[in-house]
């Protein structure tokens, strides 16, 4: 029987070239299995074989990520592998989400199947699971040689193209799709141990999570509008004329302040968008399209509200992670506060 | 109350000159008993005929499965209010032919649900696979209306199951169980103390045609949250006259034979302490909903409950009243489980349930209704496979030219059931 | 979203006048005598509920469910909502949760129909026709939303 060949990936510390201080190891190609490889190699038995293992630095690999996914899928595509194994990872922050973006890359890419794992509050677990198949493991590496046949059975069912069950079967972490299989015990028993679990304070596992809606309680109405000091803030990415501040027209990684005190009016002249997922012709040609400065104007001059706020805050939403808008909007919240600010208009696209 | 069941196991079903249960065999007259059936000027047409578990058959489209029961010692008859009169069921002795049931089969309208392979893929996936069915074929009348229809062949299907159990009234059980369900006073007993209250609440199906449910011959559309003692279902009290959705709705042998409270009752006295049980209604009316949950809610907390499993009927709007139900618990204090089906569509990627809240944190699963699948063709059909493209789960083209089926598990009956009467589940 | 009840109306509201939207000519011809019809003719079901979310935007509130009935979305082409007739300052949150809810819903399932027989098509329009009437009864008791 021919065997599946391996391609495995894994980080300096399990390549034996150092830990922390190596972490910036650029990635190279070995022959044969390296360290946890040495246990793939037990668990998959004569089905498949590492023909090479990539040692890479986590940091290497996350601060250098295009030169580095080239790199290794370079190396990968050489090899002409069967099947990807990334990690184990376990709770590696750096290494899991290198782990996840190369076994991402190389399905996507170089179309072979790829299988890491790690810990479920591993940075990379949340970022990749719905991509690649994550096999849950513990938190630390004593968990090694639990891990590591669950990663190749599930690997090796992979190659052979076999259906893949349910995560709770199988061993990977929920990945947003629901599989359907046969429990050893019915609903209804099932039901009546989670509930003695869940009334004796002991841990149970939800088989449906609810999903998780992010609930903001609105806050209380503004009672005199004509007092009221009213700010502009955007995600459509108004910002002034050649965008001094750089924001990115994707994945903002910032915001900016921009300075309105005397401004009634934002013009093409002065102001134009950043924000690279909508067709700019109209926001370019008059920006109050997005950021309504003049008509707010137009309210504070007739009394209808308070003050227009001097400054607007601006980012590019599109593609924002969410980490990122909740730390903008912290920040700018902050601000606003100290400013003295009644109340907000968010606007986006 | 205490209520004992003698079961009278059957192992095969054969037409003959009489009606009788010989050495678990159950020997039926067919004609006498159509007549019966026929005696309803709404059908105008019915037969009978024998399905067993491995052979190659498939029934369709199917209206409700019963099991045959009979009430031999203690107050009214089985399916009281429907075929028995009115009387407090639950106590005494009753009998029940099993391992064999009656399913109703026949068009009420065009989407008609309901699919009980006995062999093959589809088989796995409903416990009337399981069974010696007794299928009734029903035709309507010319020209009735489908209210007329449903309900004939409901009555259709009760009275015959009654007709049978009738059959199990002076023989000897090969197996007999005893409940008992403790008074409210009992619960507080120094030997159930130190054990937590768990209650059941139990939602019924209460929309309108196809989607109702009958407690004691009441409709549960118009009925407040009440409580009811778990053996009084045992007897029939609750009987189902919902037939849209196959795979989640509660058929009447469903009811007969509810898994929760069989669990609830196992473990009464040892693990918990069964308080009792509260059926509650799943409306279309937005404020009939919370009314109907606000008033299980306070019921709990009186008698009261530490904790309580909620089971649901149905899909969609019915998700709604189960998010209140659990929240309205949990508010209180009272922790809860909750039972439920998914949608979450042919990929498994859609959200699958209609309405949500984090205080639902414990579910139990019993499946993807979505889940796509392909039942081979079978040797026979008993009933019509001409609504089969149109049955929930089905789709323009499900029907194959060489008679397989692709659609989703929807389809089959009892396959996602949200009693939890099966294993099947999904993450 | 949090659940329905955190927003359940405190406040109690006596109707006596309602509408009925619908794209179901069955449920149209019954009510047309009792109730100010908005008939939404050959819309599907996603289409009356975006009608319907917008109506609660001009200050209507929604007096059944949405997604009433278990045959699911994508199947019965019928879907019709009690409403009150008067607009009212506001927007209903209840009403605005319920209808955004039932929406998501409906937007991942295809809406196309399982099957254009028009026997099949009847059975669907009596069906949602029956649910209907099944709120009746409530309605006429109090009309309390």
């Amino acid at each position: 029987m021919s065997q599946y060949k391996v391609v495995h990936y894994i980080n300096q510390f399990f390549g034996q070239v150092g830990s922390e201080e190596m972490a910036d190891y650029p990635a190279e190609k070995r022959e044969g299995p390296v360290g946890p490889g040495i246990a793939f190699t037990m668990a998959f038995g004569d089905q498949a074989v590492i023909t090479a293992t990539i040692v890479c630095g986590d940091s290497w690999y996350n601060e250098n990520l295009d030169l580095a996914k080239k790199t290794v899928l370079d190396m990968v595509r050489e090899e002409k592998p069967d099947l990807f194994i990334a990690g184990p990872a376990f709770n590696a922050g750096r290494y899991g989400v290198a782990c996840g973006s190369i076994a991402d890359a190389v399905q996507t890419e170089l179309g072979i199947p790829a299988v890491t794992g790690m810990y479920v509050e591993n940075p990379g677990a949340d970022m990749y699971r719905e991509k690649v198949y994550i096999v849950a493991t513990g938190d630390n590496a004593a968990g090694m040689r639990r891990v590591v046949p669950v990663m190749a059975g599930l690997g090796l069912k992979l190659v052979k193209r076999q259906e893949i069950g349910a995560s709770i079967e199988e061993g990977y972490l929920p990945n947003g799709v629901r599989k359907n299989f046969f429990d050893q015990k019915r609903g209804s028993l099932r039901a009546i141990e989670m509930l003695l679990n869940k009334l004796h304070d002991k841990p149970f596992v939800t088989e449906y999570p609810m999903p998780s809606y992010d609930r903001v309680p609105p806050g209380p109405a503004i009672r005199d509008l004509s007092r009221a000091s009213i700010a502009l803030v955007t995600s459509g990415g108004i910002v002034p004329k050649g965008n001094p501040d750089h924001i990115e027209s994707s994945s903002a990684t910032r915001y900016g302040s921009y300075h309105i005190a005397g401004v009634d009016d934002l013009t093409s002249e002065t102001y134009e968008t950043a924000h690279g997922g909508y067709d700019p012709v109209y926001a370019n040609q008059d920006a109050d399209r997005i950021v309504p400065v003049d008509v707010l104007r137009q309210f504070e001059k007739e009394g209808k509200i308070g003050k227009l706020h001097d400054w607007f805050y601006s980012t590019v939403g599109n593609g924002t992670s969410v980490a990122s808008s909740k730390r903008f909007a912290m920040e700018i919240t902050e601000k606003l506060l100290a400013q003295g600010v009644d109340a907000v208009i968010l606007t986006s696209t | 109350m205490k209520l004992e069941l003698g079961y009278i196991d059957i192992h095969g079903i054969r037409f003959g000159d009489r009606n009788a249960v010989e050495d678990g065999i159950l020997i039926l007259n067919p004609g006498p008993l159509i007549e019966q059936v026929l005696a309803d000027p709404h059908i105008r047409q019915a037969h009978l005929e024998i399905a067993n578990p491995g052979e190659s058959i498939r029934i369709t489209p199917v209206k409700d499965v019963i099991e045959p029961r009979v009430k031999v010692e203690g107050p009214g008859g089985i399916f009281p209010g429907m075929v028995s009169k009115v009387d407090t069921v639950g106590s005494g002795r009753t009998h029940i032919l099993r391992g064999m049931a009656l399913v109703t089969v026949g068009r009420i309208v065009g989407f008609q649900e309901g699919i009980i392979d006995m062999t093959g893929p589809g088989a796995d996936y409903t416990p009337f696979s399981k069974l010696h069915n007794l299928v009734l074929v029903m035709e309507p009348a010319d020209g009735i209306s489908p209210h007329d229809y449903e309900k004939a062949a409901r009555m259709a299907g009760l009275q015959l199951a009654v007709t049978l159990g009738e059959l199990a009234r002076d023989l000897t059980p090969d197996e007999t169980e005893v409940f008992k369900t403790p008074r409210i006073a009992e619960t507080f007993d120094a030997a159930l103390r130190g054990l937590p209250r768990v209650g059941y609440v139990m939602m019924l199906q209460s929309q309108g045609l196809l989607h109702d449910t009958y407690v004691y011959g009441v409709d549960a559309k118009r009925t407040l949250s009440t409580i009811i003692r778990p053996t009084e279902l045992m007897d029939g009290a609750i009987v189902s006259g919902n037939c849209v959705s196959a795979c989640d709705k509660n058929t009447t042998y469903h009811h007969l034979n509810n898994p929760v409270i069989r669990d609830l009752l196992d473990q009464h006295g040892k693990t918990l302490n069964f308080v009792g049980m509260i059926i509650t209604n799943e409306t279309v009316y937005l404020s009939d909903k919370v009314r109907s949950s606000d008033w299980t809610a306070e019921m709990a907390e009186y008698l009261p409950f530490d904790g309580a499993i909620i089971s649901q009927e149905g899909f969609g709007n019915p998700d709604t009243d189960l998010i209140m139900n659990c929240t309205k618990l949990e508010k209180k204090g009272i922790k809860t489980v909750v039972i439920t089906d998914e949608y979450a569509g042919p990929d498994g990627k859609s959200q699958s349930l209609a309405d949500a809240d984090a205080l639902v944190n414990a579910v139990v699963s019993t499946g993807n209704a979505n889940m796509p699948i392909v039942l081979p063709p079978m040797d026979r059909v008993i009933g019509t496979l001409d609504y089969v493209d149109t049955i929930a789960g089905g789709h323009d083209g499900s029907l194959r030219a060489d008679g397989s089926i692709e659609a989703e598990l929807q389809v089959i009956t009892g396959a996602t059931n949200e009693l939890g009467y099966n294993r099947l589940s999904a993450r | 979203m949090g659940g329905a009840t955190e927003s359940e109306s405190k406040d109690i509201k006596h109707y006596t006048s309602y509408l009925i939207l619908t794209n179901n000519p069955m449920v149209a011809d019954t009510f047309s005598e009792q109730f100010p019809i908005e008939f939404l003719q050959e819309a599907s079901d996603r289409e009356v509920l975006l009608r319907a979310r917008d109506r609660v935007h001009l200050g209507h509130r929604i007096l059944t469910a949405p997604l009433s009935g278990s045959v699911k979305p994508g199947e019965t082409p019928y879907r019709s909502i009690l409403m009150t007739f008067e607009r009212e300052e506001g927007v209903d949150y209840f009403s605005l949760v319920n209808m955004e809810r039932a929406l998501s819903i409906i937007r991942d399932f295809e809406t196309s129909p399982l099957a254009n027989r028009p026997s099949v098509d009847r059975d669907y329009q009596l069906v949602d026709l029956s649910l209907m009437e099944s709120a009746l009864p409530s309605l006429e008791i109090s009309g309390l939303a």
